[in-house]
């Protein structure tokens, strides 16, 4: 199930755009990363429109209202909020749609990668059998796994004065820190939900740049493109925060 | 708010748990084997072990590593015997060494870990050099103690074992070449490209004539003298492995399940194609009365040199390595199966088979 919705359609589309753009991997990836987020684009809006919307009930007075008033019953404030969300049109969970899109994304991408590159027989052979029949890929076996200084079935290193350096692992924290940062909104002094996003906003590119350095690079590709995509789809919709980038600004 | 964002780090956390599962069932999946024997042993590349089993039982002479299995090491590459008594190991793991073992006790000898890519192909000896084809692209010389001599870069991954005529070497490459490689010069003396991608090795004739499969679905002739395609021969998949000679027939085996005999002299088919029970990967074993090879779907056959079936036997797992001679025996080596190495009579009866401890 999972090898026939995903990675296999996943692995025929790289391949397909691999072949038509003249056996480029790393091209291959960076525009299959443009189409995964072209497909998911109303799903993004979505997800800035819900935070958005979350971040400005936080200010409201009859949220902050009900919250005081019912904070000794559970359940009646939460048919309140669901009443409050009803009536203002937000999804309380519409902003988590696109993370959870993201991850089998980012997992068939990751077998996707592993699989086209078959660095060894076992994995020839399964990619072999992972080809739809309108792909002739006599051509194109086995596919050039180089792009730039990086081999993308590998993790990456750039050798700097004798060292092995992650760079791709420290661009994906970089731009992964700028995007959270982004579209994180102002938040008020004592929003303990800010608080925790800024937390995030600190760990989560750490933790992607931690994936980034561990796995083959081809991921590092897709995690750099989707970021850089992600920061300027803000831009575009008027939503990113540039304030926030400045250190010590709250 | 603050359960969404726990939410938010619980799927981070079960990413990388994901993430290194698949890492780790990579690892597992990226297995194969390599097989050989002499008229006393069998010597089996399997995972991060070999074993060199006695064939008169089927029981364990050495291993190697004698006391524990390496993780960094996993070795695909068939074992090579040498004349001075070395047994050469080729790992595809992440330590990817060049090992050479005193083939009769698997002490070892002399290792080499500084090649860039894994080892697939299985090395050769030439005239007291050792030569060896990596990932990497380049052929590595050695000299019988191990020691470097030199590396020189071909081109794509190299899979599989060279052929050696005296002068030349003949490699296949994954890049859709075949390289003559001039040993006396130490360069590429001439390419030829093929229909495919190549894993498999090349086939040198009698006559100088090399016979080589590819993943361009087509087994073709090559002439050394003229270093052009002589005839080739459509398959209806790719030929995987090497093919076999026989007088001056070639048989081969292709991913879709068919099994050829074709004329070595023009490209004509003898007969065929003859469909056994599954995939064949490994090349055919050729004795003087029959034929056998093995399927992914775990059996062996043994078919006559008209293309009849003479017998059929289930051994389980999947057969994707060629079948070897070893003594009086037939030695497959199976993968996903419990036992790895199992022995046949020339009637395709089993005579022992080698399940590992634990």
């Amino acid at each position: 199930m999972w090898d026939t919705y995903i990675i296999i359609p996943m692995t025929n589309v790289l391949l397909f755009i691999y072949d038509i753009i003249g056996h480029n991997f790393g091209i291959a990836i960076i525009l299959f990363t443009i189409l995964i987020r072209a497909i998911t684009w109303p799903l993004t809006a979505q997800q800035l429109k819900g935070t958005q919307g979350m971040q400005e009930l936080q200010k409201d007075k009859e949220w902050l209202g009900i919250q005081k008033k019912y904070k000794d019953d559970k359940e009646k404030l939460a048919q309140e909020q669901m009443r409050i969300y009803k009536e203002r049109g937000i999804n309380p969970f519409g902003s988590c749609l696109p993370t959870l899109i993201q991850f089998p994304v980012i997992i068939g991408l990751y077998q996707s990668i592993i699989r086209s590159l078959a660095a060894t027989p076992l994995s020839l052979l399964n990619f072999s059998r992972n080809l739809y029949p309108f792909l002739d890929v006599t051509e194109i076996v086995p596919l050039n796994s180089k792009f730039l200084w990086m081999d993308l079935g590998r993790p990456e290193s750039l050798p700097i004065f004798g060292f092995d350096l992650p760079v791709l692992a420290v661009i994906v924290l970089i731009t992964s820190y700028m995007q959270s940062k982004l579209m994180t909104p102002p938040a008020n002094p004592g929003d303990q939900s800010a608080a925790m996003g800024n937390m995030m906003s600190i760990y989560m590119p750490f933790f992607m740049g931690y994936l980034a350095m561990t796995f083959p690079s081809g991921l590092a590709l897709y995690f750099i493109t989707s970021n850089i995509l992600g920061v300027a789809q803000y831009a575009m919709m008027g939503r990113a925060n540039w304030s926030n980038l400045i250190p010590g600004r709250k | 708010m603050k359960s969404k964002k726990l939410l938010v780090i619980m799927m981070a956390v079960m990413l990388s748990i994901l993430l290194s599962g698949c890492s780790a069932s990579a690892m597992n999946a990226n297995s194969w084997s390599g097989l050989s024997a002499d008229t006393e042993k069998a010597y089996l590349a399997n995972g991060s072990l070999v074993y060199a089993i006695n064939l008169d039982n089927g029981s364990v002479s050495w291993q190697y590593p004698a006391d524990k299995a390496d993780a960094k090491e996993s070795y695909f590459a068939t074992p090579v015997v040498t004349e001075d008594g070395q047994l050469l190991l080729a790992s595809a793991g992440t330590a990817h060494s060049l090992v050479s073992v005193n083939a009769a006790t698997g002490v070892v000898n002399w290792i080499f870990g500084d090649s860039e890519g894994i080892w697939i192909a299985s090395p050769i000896v030439v005239d007291e050099k050792i030569y060896a084809p990596n990932t990497d692209g380049k052929l590595y010389a050695f000299d019988l103690n191990g020691n470097f001599l030199w590396a020189k870069h071909l081109g794509g991954p190299l899979w599989s074992q060279p052929v050696v005529d005296g002068n030349f070497l003949y490699i296949n490459s994954l890049d859709h070449n075949l390289y003559a490689f001039d040993i006396q010069k130490e360069d590429i003396a001439w390419t030829t490209q093929l229909s495919g991608a190549a894993p498999g090795s090349p086939l040198l004739g009698a006559d100088g004539t090399l016979y080589s499969g590819s993943f361009g679905s087509k087994v073709e002739a090559i002439n050394t003298d003229s270093q052009t395609i002589k005839w080739d021969f459509a398959t209806s998949g790719w030929v995987w492995d090497a093919i076999a000679l026989e007088g001056e027939t070639l048989y081969a085996g292709d991913l879709d399940g068919n099994f050829y005999a074709i004329d070595a002299t023009n490209g004509d088919s003898i007969w065929g194609p003859v469909k056994p029970n599954g995939t064949i990967l490994g090349a055919p074993l050729v004795t003087e009365d029959f034929i056998v090879i093995g399927t992914e779907s775990g059996t062996a056959y043994a078919y006559d040199h008209e293309g009849s079936t003479l017998w059929q036997q289930a051994i389980g797992g999947q057969l994707y390595g060629a079948p070897v001679q070893g003594g009086e025996l037939i030695l497959f080596s199976p993968m996903e199966n419990d036992s790895i190495l199992v022995a046949l009579d020339t009637e395709g009866r089993q005579v022992w088979q080698f399940t590992p401890e634990n």
